[in-house]
């Protein structure tokens, strides 16, 4: 399959361009997208070649999430642009107790094929008001599909799958990524919701990771293979559903794991995953599974701060150390 | 807009069923054969019914936890409605949202809501969704005068007017939010004047009305089949029963009831059918019995009907999973 | 003053040991160098005694294994000491019951950490994964020796004991109705469990028999040269001297034998054959307790009455258990002597991983042939074992003809 590189924010645009021309029930409804082809030109080319579904909401939050259940359970694919995933608070109830739990309350009667597109993640500086990685809320969220997806091939592969889901999506972006170049593949494809990615095969440990934290397990592995420590790279990608067959594998293979996330560790996936790992796959293990996380805090602003309290490579070293007793 | 005998009278009758229901969704909660709670919208069947009158099959209506009416004026199945406040499998939702969660997509109805001003914004979704498909559809939303003072209804009414959409905002003032009095809760008094801020059409009509409120319902269906955007209409009206069935109701008089009492919707609108000669006492029993063995039938189909199995709890979350 | 007992390091290996049972009961007085309690470590089970005059207040159980320098116990100088440590830490129960000391994790070959102080306390620790592996394989994990944090089992500590098991079985490890059915008719007299000594002894012979090729040699040689020698270093003993014994003269003759044929002074690791500069003999000896070998260090560089007079202080201490287990390691070449039991030629096996050991039997007057006459003469049976793949049969007969030379003629010695 010939490849060519693309950034993620291309990766997304060029999937939007073919499904939207496939499909005219696929709109995008969010703010500030006509003008500069969305925030981070995340939606280029898209006013231009869609004019009239790529649409301007005021700052309604609110009404944006909700407008996309109302959209989606008559007949429309919405894709809902949240602007920055920390103002997901705002469509709360839109999100949690009407998109998520509609079909089920209606004894399965309609479909809501949605996707809640959410730029986060933290490392621009931005504060902690527009910094936050908040997947963890969602997958607490039954009715929900969560996505946090890493290289531009997967961003590709997998908004297509989001879009053609009929539940509601919620998809998270990074923002440090969207500048991020990657190979993807020139022909069309779709990346299967619920399928992780071994993005490295290793023997000695497993670095289970998704979004921006799958770039510091990358670097993480190449230190870690000096020490002679093989770490194997599990990108999740999908957290819900989430491939526990995947992780089962790797871990039947390497009997230690460590969990790497953006956002802060108390609650988050990891806990999860953690929890999940000792429940089906405790005899396999090594060691404690570990998890690398932001600390507990909201993030700070400046810089020296911010560096402080996001997880490094380092954290991942030393965690991946630790589980395999070096 | 239709107003010939047998219009009025299928009018009345779903009124008198509305009602019916009700009495005996009450009676069945409190021999204790309903799970939960209920709220029941006893005396504002003239909003409910009105509204619905004008509306076709294939239009949307979200409602809320004092649904029930609008939902059988939009044409719900009394036996799958019974069932479902009974928490059968045989129920609109296969006992999995209850009396508050009631919805037919089939018929428009997106469904009742039990989060206040949650079907707000849903329906502006809707309403924005027929925009793009380019149907004549409208889509009507039910809130009260609590909801009212939601965020989400600002957004909501906002979008709805910017894109011109077709949308009814019909808001039933009922006199209280719970316990809480429209007077102490809306700075302004009405409701209705708030449309002026969206540039939006804002009507305040007597609720308990039926004719009234289906006037006003044409007209402003009508603007919206036509494009021209959405209305809010404020049907005043008042619930005759608590809050929700078991409420001590100690935030009103019973002074006020009974002069509420005396402006009843039903027996308002038979008195005005009988001077037009169109409804006879005896026609009106007729009435009463056809609906009550209605009724019964959807009575005896819920009570005959099997609780799901505790392992249904799992299905029907997800489309695909 | 209160004086702390604590679990003495007495070894370079040593880091825990099992508390086997107080000689002393709780509140009772002990004078200085009065035996307190006995503990076994994995190599030597011996008494700790009083370091002065006090009241002992025992805090440990017997039955548990504790780390080198952990508390035990106190000395209490007085009734007032006492009841202030009675008052602070519970006493132990002592008494004459005998507890078993509980399976231990026994270090092995290539497990390099050092157990911690929580290793073995009761609950063995080990990943799941190790304890997955463990069943699997169907070794015990108290017999591994666990390098993880605070001593637990980690996977690689149980491959690697697999590893040294598969090639290594150990002398228990099957059920006997499995393998003798028939034994079931049989009723049990007593069952004693395999540890401590007998559990390295059962380990080292099943080594010493499936890791290496042996081989053994047997001759015999005049005795009369010994005796006298013997008799000589005899007559001029001062007051309370112990005898020169025949093992002293016979382990300095092995002594310049393995210094002449150093092959013999080896080992093999791994791939390689490793000679070693010092040549430390160790001498078995058997006290009723498992046969032990304390060592005689560079003995090539001692006199006769010099190694004489240590095999005495080791025999007389490993009587009393009083050895310290770096007495008991690191030998190059063994000497065992069956003569007291009137044997005379035996087939000994290597003290694994040395590579020969030399046996003797009793020295006993036989008929011999000298220039033609039939002569009564007092001989001893000599018999070498050798580890065939890095000893020729040559060379280990070269070894022995040079050691029953010196024993004929022991000027050659000097």
């Amino acid at each position: 399959m010939s490849e060519r590189i693309l950034t993620c924010s291309a990766a997304l645009a060029e999937a939007l361009h073919e499904e939207m021309r496939r499909d005219e029930s696929i709109f995008i409804l969010g703010e500030d997208l006509v003008a500069h082809g969305g925030v981070f030109g995340q939606f280029k080319g898209i006013p231009e070649a869609f004019p009239g579904r790529i649409i301007d909401s005021p700052i309604s939050e609110t009404g944006i999430a909700g407008c996309g259940v109302g959209a989606a359970m008559t007949g429309m694919r919405p894709f809902i642009d949240f602007h920055f995933s920390d103002f997901l608070t705002c469509g709360m109830d839109e999100l949690c107790n009407q998109a998520a739990k509609i079909r089920y309350m209606s004894g399965g009667q309609v479909k809501l094929p949605m996707v809640v597109w959410c730029p986060d993640g933290a490392g621009l500086r931005a504060a902690a008001q527009h910094s936050q990685s908040l997947e963890a809320w969602f997958v607490h969220t039954p009715g929900l599909k969560v996505v946090v997806p890493s290289e531009p091939a997967d961003v590709k592969g997998l908004i297509k799958a989001a879009i053609w889901d009929d539940n509601p999506v919620m998809f998270f972006q990074h923002k440090k990524l969207f500048a991020k170049e990657g190979p993807v593949p020139e022909e069309e494809y779709v990346i299967e919701l619920g399928r992780a990615a071994v993005k490295k095969e290793g023997r000695d440990v497993s670095l289970l990771c998704y979004g921006a934290a799958y770039y510091l397990c990358l670097e993480a592995a190449s230190t870690l293979r000096e020490d002679a420590i093989d770490a194997e790279i599990v990108d999740l990608r999908t957290l819900k559903p989430l491939d526990m067959d995947t992780v089962a594998r790797s871990i039947r293979k390497t009997h230690r794991a460590v969990i790497v996330h953006e956002a802060c560790l108390t609650g988050g996936f990891g806990a999860e995953l953690a929890a999940r790992i000792q429940d089906e796959l405790f005899d396999e293990l090594d060691a404690p599974v570990k998890r690398v996380g932001a600390k507990d805090v909201p993030i700070p602003f400046s810089p020296s701060m911010e560096d402080f309290v996001l997880p490094s490579v380092a954290d991942v070293l030393e965690a991946a150390r630790a589980v395999t007793y070096r | 807009m239709s107003s010939d005998k047998q219009t009025l009278l299928e009018i009345y009758r779903t009124m008198v069923t509305v009602r019916r229901f009700e009495t005996m969704a009450g009676e069945y909660f409190a021999a204790g054969q309903i799970p939960g709670f209920i709220h029941l919208s006893i005396g504002q069947e003239g909003s409910s019914v009105g509204v619905c009158s004008c509306l076709r099959k294939d239009d949307y209506v979200v409602t809320t936890h004092r649904g029930h009416g609008h939902m059988i004026a939009k044409g719900a199945d009394l036996k799958r409605m019974t069932a479902e406040l009974f928490g059968k499998k045989t129920g609109y939702c296969k006992g999995k949202g209850g009396s508050m969660h009631i919805a037919d997509f089939s018929i428009g109805i997106l469904g009742a809501n039990g989060v206040v001003a949650g079907g707000l914004p849903i329906i502006t979704g809707a309403g924005l969704s027929i925009k793009l498909r380019k149907t004549d559809q409208v889509a009507v939303a039910f809130f009260g005068d609590g909801a009212a003072n939601r965020g989400p209804v600002h957004e909501a009414m906002n979008m709805a007017a910017i894109w011109k959409l077709p949308v009814l905002f019909v808001c039933e003032n009922n006199q209280y939010a719970s316990t809480t009095p429209m007077h102490y809760a809306c700075s302004a008094g009405d409701l209705y004047t708030r449309a002026a801020a969206y540039d939006m059409p804002g009507e305040k009509i007597n609720g308990n009305d039926v004719l009234a409120v289906r006037e006003a319902t044409a007209s402003a269906v009508a603007r919206a089949r036509a494009g021209e955007g959405p209305t809010f209409l404020e049907n005043v009206t008042y619930r005759l029963k608590g809050h929700y069935e078991g409420d001590p109701q100690k935030y009103r008089t019973t002074e006020e009831i009974e002069i509420w009492r005396q402006k009843d919707p039903i027996e308002h609108f038979g008195r005005m059918l009988a001077q037009k000669k169109y409804l006879t006492k005896k026609h009106a029993a007729q009435i009463r019995e056809a609906v009550q063995a209605e009724l019964s039938e959807a009575l005896a189909f819920a009570q005959n009907s099997p609780f799901p199995e505790p392992g249904d709890a799992m299905a029907d979350l997800y489309s695909n999973p | 003053m209160t004086v702390e007992i604590r679990i003495p390091k007495l070894g370079l290996t040593m880091t825990d040991a099992v508390l086997v049972k107080w000689l002393i009961g709780a509140g009772d007085r002990v004078v200085k160098e009065q035996p307190v309690c006995v503990i076994e470590t994995d190599k030597v089970t011996l008494e700790l005694e009083a370091s002065g005059e006090g009241l002992v207040h025992p805090i440990v159980e017997p039955g548990r294994r504790v780390a080198v320098g952990e508390v035990i116990g106190y000395l209490a100088a007085d009734e007032t000491e006492l009841e202030a440590l009675r008052a602070h830490h519970a006493t132990a129960p002592t008494g004459p019951k005998e507890t078993p000391a509980p399976k231990k994790p026994e270090k092995i070959r290539g497990a390099t950490a050092m157990p911690k102080k929580s290793a073995g306390r009761g609950r063995i620790l080990a990943s799941p994964a190790a304890r997955k592996l463990s069943t699997t394989l169907g070794v015990e994990l108290k017999e591994i020796f666990g390098s993880g944090p605070g001593g637990r089992i980690i996977l690689s500590d149980v491959q690697r004991f697999a590893e040294t098991m598969r090639s290594t079985p150990f002398a228990g490890g099957y059920d006997i109705a499995t393998v003798a059915p028939e034994t079931e008719l049989l009723t049990v007299a007593e069952t004693i469990a395999i540890r401590g000594v007998r559990k390295i002894i059962s380990r080292n012979m099943m080594l010493s028999l499936s890791r290496q090729a042996q081989l053994t040699l047997h001759t015999e040689a005049s005795a009369v040269a010994l005796r006298d020698m013997r008799a000589l270093f005899n007559t001029s003993l001062e007051e309370g001297q112990p005898p020169v014994s025949y093992n002293a003269i016979i382990v300095k003759a092995a002594a310049q034998a393995l210094r002449r044929y150093p092959m013999i002074n080896a080992m093999v690791d791994g791939r390689d054959i490793r000679i070693w500069k010092q040549i430390h003999i160790g001498v078995a000896m058997d006290f009723g307790k498992g046969l032990i070998v304390p060592k005689i260090r560079n003995a090539d560089t001692k006199s006769i009455q010099t190694i004489s007079g240590e095999l005495n202080d080791l025999a007389a201490r490993a009587e009393k258990q009083h050895l310290v287990p770096d007495e008991l390691w690191g030998g190059t070449f063994t000497i065992t002597n069956l003569g007291n039991w009137d044997i005379d030629h035996f087939t000994p096996v290597n003290n694994f991983p040395e590579s020969a050991i030399l046996g003797m039997g009793r020295i006993v007057e036989r008929p011999w042939v000298r220039d033609g006459i039939v002569v009564p003469e007092p001989r001893i049976s000599l018999s070498l074992t050798f580890d065939h793949r890095i000893i020729d049969g040559a060379l280990a007969a070269e070894l022995l003809k040079f050691i029953k030379d010196r024993l004929e003629d022991t000027r050659l010695m000097l």
